[in-house]
């Protein structure tokens, strides 16, 4: 593929993902089930002019596109396919060649300037995918591979999935909330990243069942996490970074099992729940000892055609050993955004949003501005937080157990924008999101830019 | 004389119209028939019924196809809505699929505007080695039910068949890539015999500025029903060199073969310096 035209590429995968057949799992005992009135008819040349009618039709509106196909030279160009099956390519794909660049910007690395590899598709053997990248700041090589395999072809029912990965990269400290290209841009543009980083080296793996109605995986890690210094703090606009130090992550191996899952609800529309537990302890020689548990539960309520009520709540505890690297956060672009970007963190987190978004056809004006019609819309939202127990950042432990006293929870209310640009997920949304804290504390206004679906809290099956 | 009937019968020759020249059609009034009333006592389909049924038609109409074979044409066409539509791509492919999960395409033709012959293509579709035919009945699946807003719109006395026409529509304001539709449905074997696609959101704003229309067609082969034609046109967002903005991507698919108890030796993986296996059914 020429790189001149990937665009078409682009489009037509769209096209493909629309167009991807796959089958039912059907017995023979569904042709039984399907009653008298399904079986098969006699070809009806009644039925057939009445399809051709509209036939008609359609070969006048496209035209070129509906001509009949010329079949000069086919045949042999068949048997000739049949007969090699490398010489005519149709096997083409297994070791399909990919590269791209490797660019990153954050505090503890700096500039990071590095290249991507792949070869192989998922599909078929596999894909295999390796970087590498230089670090400015601490002048330090940074990189690694990375192995994903499925099995189940596009738009079959189940798949599985196996994604291995292996090398040395800098992590972020809060698991629920990492942003790698918007954190990057903000750092660079105007030293606004906010989040907390650490050193991986080592490798995890994991291995996932998926079907159209729920998720189960169960994935494995051996990585040594150290703490990173700041190296860099200065960006475009030559502002003080707005935060200046890193939050140390506690040395050691982490050995860590993990199980995880993702259910569709059956009785809400657009409804969906995910749960994920990870263990470290001595049983598997680790030098940390917790047990992190995450819930979520989201969906997507349409009402009258007009506006979607889009709830979503999360609920975390982290038993065992305070670790900074697994702890709970609070704070920043997907949570509440008056308070800043994992700022506040502890061994529990709850956080709950209530999202009332409308529908796009209300917002054609933009079509004016040049931004392609129905991709824009608006909201209104609320959401509610609160972080408790021992403080990672050494302060003061937050009063609560299994749930936050009263007084700990945080509010916020506020007004979003919502830019659909339909890539890299036809899904996702930039958000503009403007927040006004609710409370007597003396938090301020916030301003959010985020790349998020708006069920952000839950990852739903996409098929 | 009485004053009112000189007034009524007055008014009666005003209101009547005038003799104008021509035949006069006399009201038949001889020939007089009565129909009784008929009772209907069978409840009517209801949607809910026949979404069910289609749901089983199509999962019937899968599982009756254990192989399948045809020939792919894969067509794009620039300039759609100037003065001069130009063909810009063409690739044709020969397609084997066999349960379970079983794919061999075999590349025929590929023709690109400015190109030479054999030249590897622009536009890669990738085929699934399924035979649920998805972008016909997407909207009719089980599992997608929830998803998406029903209703009748229209029937069709078609020889001694009906043909329902039901509309489909997205549930969900946030969905952009899922399109409305309208889909014919034979309900002699509940199988979805056409489908009009309408996006009313372009599933890629950034590339795409809209989806003006897509046709789904199928066809009989056999005792089955298969695609015919997978049409769409588009517009992009900004003109791209060398392509223009509007164009026209279409699937054909003919030359059915379907049945024919492929062998699995076609589908298995060449050994260096050993022949292909052949088609069991021939080639085209």
């Amino acid at each position: 593929m020429t790189r001149r035209l990937d665009w078409v590429l682009v489009v037509f995968a769209i096209a493909g993902a629309i167009l991807a057949t796959a089958p039912v799992s059907a017995s023979s005992s569904v042709a039984r089930d399907l009653g008298p009135m399904a079986q098969a008819s006699p070809p009806d040349t009644t039925l057939d002019d009445f399809l051709e009618d509209y036939a008609d039709s359609t070969e006048r509106y496209f035209g070129m596109a509906a001509a009949p196909l010329d079949t000069a030279g086919l045949d042999s160009a068949l048997a000739f396919g049949l007969a090699h099956p490398d010489a005519a390519g149709d096997r083409s794909g297994r070791f399909a060649l990919g590269f791209g660049p490797w660019l990153a910007f954050n505090r503890v690395d700096g500039p990071l300037y590095g290249a991507t590899a792949k070869v192989g598709q998922p599909r078929l053997l596999g894909e295999l995918q390796g970087r590498l990248g230089y670090a400015v700041g601490p002048n330090d090589w940074m990189g690694g591979g990375e192995y994903t395999k499925l099995w189940g072809f596009r738009g079959s029912d189940a798949t599985w999935l196996f994604n291995a990965s292996a090398g040395r990269f800098t992590g972020v400290m809060d698991r629920d909330r990492a942003d790698r290209i918007w954190a990057s841009l903000r750092a660079f543009v105007a030293g606004t990243d906010n989040q907390r980083y650490l050193r991986r080296d080592g490798f995890w793996a994991r291995l996932e069942y998926e079907t159209s109605w729920w998720r189960l995986g169960t994935g494995y890690r051996d990585e040594l996490e150290s703490p990173l210094e700041v190296t860099t703090t200065w960006n475009l606009r030559k502002k003080a970074p707005s935060v200046v130090d890193n939050l140390p992550a506690a040395l050691g191996r982490a050995r860590e099992a993990m199980w995880y899952g993702t259910v569709r609800l059956p009785l809400i529309h657009g409804g969906w729940a995910t749960a994920e537990h990870r263990s470290s302890g001595s049983a598997i020689n680790s030098d940390f000892d917790y047990r992190r548990t995450r819930a979520a539960v989201g969906a997507e309520v349409p009402i009258a055609g007009v506006v979607s009520l889009v709830p979503q709540f999360e609920y975390g505890r982290l038993g065992g050993e305070l670790v900074p690297q697994a702890a709970f956060y609070l704070g920043g672009s997907r949570s509440l955004q008056t308070v800043e970007s994992s700022s506040r963190g502890g061994t529990g987190e709850a956080f709950g949003r209530l999202d009332l978004i409308g529908a796009p056809e209300l917002f054609r004006f933009t079509n004016v501005l040049g931004i392609p019609p129905n991709s824009v819309q608006a909201g209104l939202f609320g959401a509610l937080g609160a972080i408790w127990g021992p403080d990672p950042y050494g302060g003061p432990t937050i009063p609560g157990v299994d749930w936050p006293e009263r007084e700990g929870w945080l509010g916020e209310v506020g007004i979003s924008i919502l830019l659909r640009p339909g890539l890299p997920d036809p899904a996702g949304f930039i958000h503009f999101d403007w927040a006004w804290p609710i409370g007597p504390d003396a938090r301020e206004r916030g301003f959010s830019v985020y790349y998020a679906r708006p069920l952000f809290l839950v990852r739903p099956i996409v098929r | 004389m009485p004053i009112a009937p000189v007034l009524m019968l007055a008014a009666t020759i005003a209101a009547a119209p005038s003799p104008t020249p021509g035949p006069t059609l006399a009201i038949e009034d001889t020939m007089q028939t009565e129909v009784p009333e008929v009772l209907v006592r069978a409840p009517r389909v209801t949607l809910d019924e026949i979404l069910d049924r289609v749901a089983r038609g199509e999962a019937r109409r899968e599982s009756l196809i254990t192989d399948q074979t045809f020939t792919a044409t894969v067509r794009v066409v620039r300039n759609v809505k100037g003065d001069r539509p130009e063909l810009f791509e063409e690739s044709v492919w020969r397609i084997y699929r066999k349960r379970p999960n079983r794919l061999r395409t075999v590349p025929l033709r590929r023709w690109s505007a400015g190109k030479k012959q054999g030249a590897k293509a622009e536009v890669d579709v990738e085929f699934s080695p399924g035979m649920g035919e998805r972008v016909v009945n997407f909207a009719f699946r089980p599992n997608a039910r929830r998803g998406y807003r029903y209703r009748i719109v229209g029937r069709d006395l078609v020889g001694d068949r009906v043909i329902y026409r039901i509309a489909f529509e997205t549930r969900s304001l946030l969905d952009s890539v899922s399109p409305s539709g309208l889909v014919w449905i034979d309900t002699n074997e509940f199988v979805i015999v056409r489908e009009e696609l309408e996006f009313r959101r372009s599933p890629v704003p950034v590339l795409l500025k809209g989806i003006d229309r897509m046709v789904v067609e199928r066809q009989r082969a056999g005792e089955h029903w298969v695609l015919k034609r997978v049409m769409m046109r588009g517009e992009m967002t900004l003109p791209i060199p060398k392509f223009g903005k509007s164009f026209d991507f279409a699937i054909h698919y003919d030359d059915y073969e379907l049945n024919r108890g492929l062998s699995d030796a076609l589908f298995a993986k060449p050994r260096r310096g050993a022949p292909a296996a052949p088609a069991k059914s021939g080639g085209r």
